[in-house]
């Protein structure tokens, strides 16, 4: 259930995943916990390092078709057990990562990205000839449409369909999906976005988005956005035909763009993909759709699916599973089976985690840092099942899966992952404050009463103070959300919608962006990380902006806004008869784009 | 017999709409803002309050209830979600699908697995608490008496996964459990529910062992039942005609309110197994505090196991003339 | 008129002799606590279209000893000796087959309890119509026809209607009355009737004791009517048989037992019965202390602990030595005392009640 915690993306997920991540740990810290440094020293150990390397792509890698992958053939029916159904496909409600992950088989994008042999990724144009042109520095953006793109009816998509699939984002039933797009696409991205335009549906149409011709799309953004050729990578921007427009129900049965088409949709028990013919493999440089079906079931929970993928029997062969991972409680087993480990996959996922320090409440730097100091960031670990189980430790804002992600570790977290309380007494001392009072909230779950024992006594042997404060894990949220809340230290998660610094730091860390409930849950408000911050954001090369990125995310820590907790980690099986199974960390969990019968 | 029924459906109208009031007001009432689930990863207010207003949230909580009534009987229209046909009772918040189709939906699984496991602990545990009681104090007893203490102490959480282990995937005997509708393949509903029927019914069939013999035990020591033998009735016809007749009575009873927690027991093994009825419903309602759909089960619940107390009850005076339904 | 013979002989060939024989019959009940003789060294005879009353206390080993004629014990929990004759076919020792078409065919009984006694769960035309069906081989219709039949001669009203009627919709009288149609469907030779009457209203009671004396004179059947009512027996009974603590106390006719009545015990039976012409402040005298345990039995005679006389009959024997009845035909009874020393004993009783 650990797997849970890797459901990235929206603040529902985090929800979800704050909840149940410490729910499904729970399996993981008692007595069966597999011990995570023991079983991974067998392995190599994952680095913390930039897991790829992160690049726009040009026209050429934007054609297609997708360079095939060696050994693979067509044919066959691939199945995938998960235990959840996909909650949403209608593209503009879609957030989640393994939401998107099955979208990308009929849902097509402006922009993708090619992962190839060596681990680098590549943002390409997916719908869209290249990764779209700017000539203002990111404020307006053109997209042409590739020749031969079809609906699975066989009409056309058109720009007129993309510039549709815009619009209707503004409609009030979708709420789930992201809203950068629409935030940006209004006249004042200060007002609610749904007060300057209403969506399609009563006839009137969105004037900054302008398609002079049936191939070309043009996006007037009311501020300068340079990486907004990432943003429309997301799912949530993907197309939708305005004659086959369902409204509340297309969300059920969305139309496909993309090399599948649904053939049957049971909500909770199974979705059936069949090939859409009139997709064409030249106009995809991603997809390779060599399976001619897939067969997919969900309500599979995470220890019967590892039993499964264990057993590899029947047509479990070729099954793999988007989202679940191997039970906690099978880690170990499964790490000492070198026939397993060969149909195994691990992996970063775009997940952090960490503790957001109040620093409205603990204003002084040093004693902050002391926190960072002395937090016992390996027992915490060992306590959740180890490195394999829940995730390496962290010590710094961004993930490695953001691109101009730099390892760096300012207090010696690695080093010490136990904590160190001398040094952290040392720190104190300079505060002149030695013993400051420490309140503590966390999620009431077992596990996490056990990890609030080790945080206890590490703070308490630094000098340390605390009060923990138990919460209700259904309105934890809702405790911390407040800005006057009364709590200093509480955990937080996070994942970026695209790898770039500015979705992974700026809603946590915008000083300009506190409110109730807002993503700045440390209230972290330094005018020079601000202004870092919109520096960045104006950079239209991509490796520049990482590596400012990078030095926002060593201010931050500087400030010690955050104890990084994890970088979270994904492991998984799948059935011996599949080939070209691969890893996604943009999404952090399995991809079906190479997948093929053996 | 037909204003009997007509009363007691009656009542059980009241009685469920009591229930629902009630588990309305407690699962509504929750400090939680369910309208969060329909909100992007950065949730800004304006967007929190039109998904309330969409979802009927933004009313009291009596108008609130009175429109979830009101749906069942004329349907209902969310933005969220679109219409709702009655009878409507709302639609997920965790599926947006229907929670009254996805119950439908899930009927028959539910249905069959605890139909099938009725019949398998009815007739198992009957006959070998009818064998128990028929060779008392033999070794035929003893064996029965001992298995069901062992039935009795076993768990579906427990057996389900091993048999499964053992007959699915090392010895392939027997197919995964799943469902497959009986109007689609007959043998095959019964072959991949099988294993699901055995492991929901050994606890409980261990306990209408015991009861059967028990209670034959002391059927057989009744005066009518002497009489019966001194009319010359073979002790064939006395044990199956009269003897098993009053050991019905409370058997029957007893399985009334065993109904309950065999809903239960459906739960687990539908867990166990990642078949996906009712229980499944209710367990991943309970998970993603899916307010409808946990309304929705609760209510149906609430009626199958009324309504099946009516049956028990008709059925008690079909089987004892005594008992008269009026 | 015939009388109760005693007989002393055993044996296994049995000549033209009583309808009924019972020859040292033994009845012992396995417990937990122990073994429980129920019925001890039991004998006696019963002819055809008389009718025997037994007479005595619960735990007496009446019914039990009837429940033996029938086979009805538990046989894993009990022990029977001795041999039960019904004409030529003796009972301890036949099948169980052999018993099933005995039973409720040649032999019939009735119950105390006629609430309790009859099924809840069938009605009352099924359950004289399976009796019939079973012995007699009859069709559904003939037996629902002999059982409307039964109904009427046993005094029920409308029987076409009461035939398709539950139990629990007859009243007392009614229900006691429906089982002895139950009991006589098969025309059976020899009907025993347990306490019939003990459940019902004084009124009812005497209507089915006229019920009964009335088919016996219609069938010719035997009846053993077991109660532990004196004032019963001397309206229905031809013959006495006082039984205590699984033994035979007295025997003899009616009249012979209720006007002279011999043993101790039967005249602490006989005094604890109202009669008609005593004076009503006299009051009854029922027999003091309690009866024996059959699990462990006084040694000696049964009935010493109780009794008021044993020192009369000499100073050891009543506490040492079981009597055993005498003499073995006729009026007998089992007591060490004279038959001189029971008259007196008697006259003296008598003027003290009168």
């Amino acid at each position: 259930m650990t797997s849970h915690s890797r459901r990235i993306a929206s603040m529902t997920a985090v929800l979800a995943a704050g909840a149940l991540a410490l729910a499904g740990c729970a399996k993981g810290g008692g007595g069966g916990a597999p011990q995570g440094g023991a079983g991974a020293t067998s392995q190599k150990p994952l680095e913390n390092k930039a897991v790829s390397a992160i690049s726009v792509g040009t026209a050429a890698d934007s054609t297609g078709p997708a360079p095939e992958v060696p050994g693979a053939k067509s044919g066959g029916t691939v199945y995938m057990i998960d235990r959840d159904d996909f909650s949403h496909l209608d593209p503009g409600r879609v957030y989640l990562n393994y939401n998107s992950s099955v979208s990308k088989l009929f849902t097509r994008t402006l922009t993708a990205y090619k992962h190839d042999d060596s681990g680098n990724i590549k943002l390409v144009g997916d719908l869209a000839t290249d990764t779209g042109t700017t000539t203002d520095g990111g404020k307006t953006w053109k997209f042409t449409l590739k020749d031969g793109l079809k609906w699975q009816d066989g009409s056309p998509i058109t720009s007129g369909d993309i510039k549709y699939s815009f619009e209707r984002l503004f409609a009030d039933f979708i709420t789930e999906g992201p809203d950068y797009a629409e935030t940006w696409l209004v006249p004042d991205p200060k007002k609610p976005f749904r007060d300057q335009y209403k969506g399609p549906y009563d006839g009137k149409e969105l004037d900054t988005i302008e398609t002079p011709d049936d191939k070309t799309v043009v996006f007037r953004l009311n501020d300068v956005h340079p990486d907004f050729n990432f943003t429309v990578a997301m799912t949530g921007y993907g197309a939708v035909p305005k004659a086959h427009d369902t409204k509340q129900k297309y969300d059920k049965q969305p139309f496909s763009s993309g090399p599948y088409k649904i053939v049957s949709h049971i909500t909770d028990k199974s979705l059936d993909l069949e090939r859409n013919e009139h997709w064409d493999p030249k106009t995809d440089p991603i997809r390779h759709a060599y399976p001619d079906k897939f067969h997919m079931e969900f309500g599979i929970q995470v220890q019967q699916s590892t039993e499964r993928f264990m057993a590899d029997a029947g047509n479990d062969k070729q099954a793999f599973t988007f989202h679940n991972a191997v039970a906690p409680e099978r880690t170990q087993e499964v790490l000492n089976d070198p026939e397993l480990m060969k149909r195994s996959l691990r992996g970063l996922t775009p997940f952090t985690t960490f503790y957001n320090i109040n620093t409205k409440r603990i204003t002084d730097v040093n004693v902050r840092k002391a926190i960072i100091t002395a937090w016992p960031s390996k027992q915490i670990q060992q306590l959740q099942g180890g490195e394999v189980s829940i995730g390496k430790i962290a010590t710094t804002v961004m993930s490695p899966t953001v691109l101009g992600y730099e390892a760096f570790d300012l207090y010696g977290k690695l080093a010490k992952p136990e904590g160190d309380p001398e040094a952290a007494k040392a720190l104190l001392a300079k505060s002149g404050n030695p013993n400051p009072t420490v309140v503590y909230a966390y999620n009431q779950t077992p596990t996490q009463e056990k990890v609030t024992v080790a945080i206890k006594e590490a703070l308490t042997k630094a000098g340390f103070k605390v009060v923990a404060k138990p919460l209700n894990a259904g309105t934890y949220y809702d405790a911390i959300g407040p800005v006057d809340n009364k709590y200093d230290v509480y955990w937080g998660g996070w994942a970026a919608d695209w790898p770039t610094g500015s979705t992974a730091i700026q809603p946590q860390y915008d000083g300009r962006l506190i409110a109730d409930n807002a993503p700045n849950y440390t209230h972290l408000n330094v005018p020079e990380i601000n202004d870092a911050i919109d520096k960045a954001n104006a950079i239209t090369d991509a490796a520049e902006a990482g590596k400012a990125w990078a030095a926002i995310d060593r201010q931050i820590m500087d400030q010690a806004a955050i104890v990084p907790e994890f970088y979270q980690t994904y492991f998984g099986l799948y059935g011996s008869g599949l080939g070209g199974v691969k890893f996604d960390p943009i999404e952090g969990e399995q991809s079906a784009l190479d997948i093929y019968v053996k | 017999m037909t204003s009997y029924l007509v009363r007691r459906v009656a009542g059980a109208l009241v009685i469920l709409i009591i229930i629902s009031a009630i588990t309305f007001y407690l699962f509504y009432a929750v400090p939680r803002d369910p309208a969060r689930a329909f909100c992007g990863k950065i949730c800004p207010p304006e967007t929190l309050a039109l998904i309330r207003h969409n979802l009927g949230m933004d009313e009291p909580l009596f108008v609130q209830y009175w429109h979830w009534l009101v749906g069942i009987f004329a349907g209902r229209e969310f933005v969220q979600f679109g219409s709702c046909p009655a009878p409507c009772l709302g639609y997920s918040f965790a599926t947006q699908e229907p929670v009254f189709s996805a119950i439908v939906d899930r009927f028959p699984v539910t249905l069959s697995l605890t139909l099938g496991a009725s019949v398998v602990i009815l007739a198992f545990g009957i006959l070998t608490g009818m064998i128990a009681a028929w060779k008392v104090g033999q070794p035929l007893d003893k064996i029965a008496s001992s298995s069901s203490v062992i039935g009795a102490s076993l768990q579906i959480y427990f057996v389900g996964p091993l048999l499964a282990f053992y007959l699915v995937d090392t010895m392939q005997l027997i197919p995964r459990p799943s469902y497959v509708p009986i109007t689609e393949n007959p043998l095959d509903w019964f072959t991949h529910l099988m294993l699901p029927w055995v492991v929901l019914s050994i606890i409980f069939t261990a306990n209408y062992t015991r009861m059967t013999r028990s209670q034959m035990v002391e059927q057989l020591a009744e005066d009518y039942v002497r009489t019966a033998r001194a009319k010359g009735m073979s002790s064939r016809t006395v044990f199956f005609r009269f003897a098993w007749r009053g050991a019905m009575i409370p058997i029957i009873t007893i399985f009334g309110v065993d109904l309950a927690t065999l809903l239960g027991g459906a739960i687990i093994t539908e867990q166990t197994f990642s078949l996906h009825g009712i229980g499944e419903l209710a367990v991943r309602a309970v998970q993603n505090t899916d307010l409808p759909m946990l309304l929705g089960v609760t209510i149906v619940g609430a009626a199958a196991i009324v309504l099946l107390n009516i049956v028990v009850d008709v059925l008690y005076a079909f089987i004892d003339p005594r008992v008269r339904l009026s | 008129m015939t009388t109760v013979s005693w007989s002393g002989e055993q044996g296994t060939s049995r000549g033209p002799g009583p309808f009924l024989s019972v020859r040292d019959l033994s009845v012992e009940f396995s417990t937990e606590d122990g073994i429980v003789h129920a019925v001890d060294g039991l004998s006696f005879d019963l002819e055809k279209g008389t009718t025997l009353g037994i007479v005595g206390e619960s735990g007496s080993g009446k019914s039990v000893t009837n429940l033996a004629i029938l086979g009805l014990h538990d046989p894993a929990h009990t022990k029977i000796g001795g041999e039960i004759w019904l004409e030529d076919q003796e009972l301890i020792s036949a099948d169980r087959g052999t018993m099933e078409r005995l039973r409720g065919n040649r032999v019939a009984m009735i119950f105390q309890d006629p609430l309790t006694a009859l099924s809840p769960f069938h009605t009352i035309g099924r359950q004289i119509g399976e009796v019939y069906r079973k012995h007699k081989g009859a069709s559904k219709k003939e037996a629902r026809d002999r059982a409307v039949e039964m109904l009427r001669r046993v005094g029920i009203p409308q029987p076409e209607t009461r035939v398709d009627h539950y139990p629990h919709e007859f009243s007392g009288g009614m229900r006691q009355r429906a089982m002895i149609a139950m009991a006589l469907v098969c025309d059976p030779d020899l009907l025993i009737a347990d306490e019939p009457t003990t459940a019902l209203d004084v009124t009812v009671q005497a209507q089915i004791l006229d019920l009964l004396k009335e088919l016996q004179q219609q069938f010719g059947t035997a009846i053993i009517l077991i109660t532990h009512d004196l004032g019963v027996v001397a309206g229905t009974a031809d013959n006495v048989l006082v039984m205590y603590a699984g033994r035979a106390a007295e025997r003899g006719t009616v009249r012979e037992v209720l006007r002279e009545p011999r043993h101790p015990y039967t005249w602490g039976l006989l005094s604890s019965m109202p009669r008609l012409n005593s004076s009503v402040d006299v009051p009854l005298k029922p027999v003091r202390g309690t009866p024996p345990s059959l699990l462990n039995p006084p040694s000696g005679c049964p009935f010493h602990p109780r009794c008021d006389y044993s020192k009369l009959a000499g100073p050891e024997l009543c506490f040492n030595q079981r009597p055993s009845i005498s003499p073995e035909t006729g009026h007998g009874d089992a007591c060490y005392l004279t038959l001189d020393q029971k008259r007196e004993i008697r006259t003296a009783k008598t003027e003290d009640r009168a």
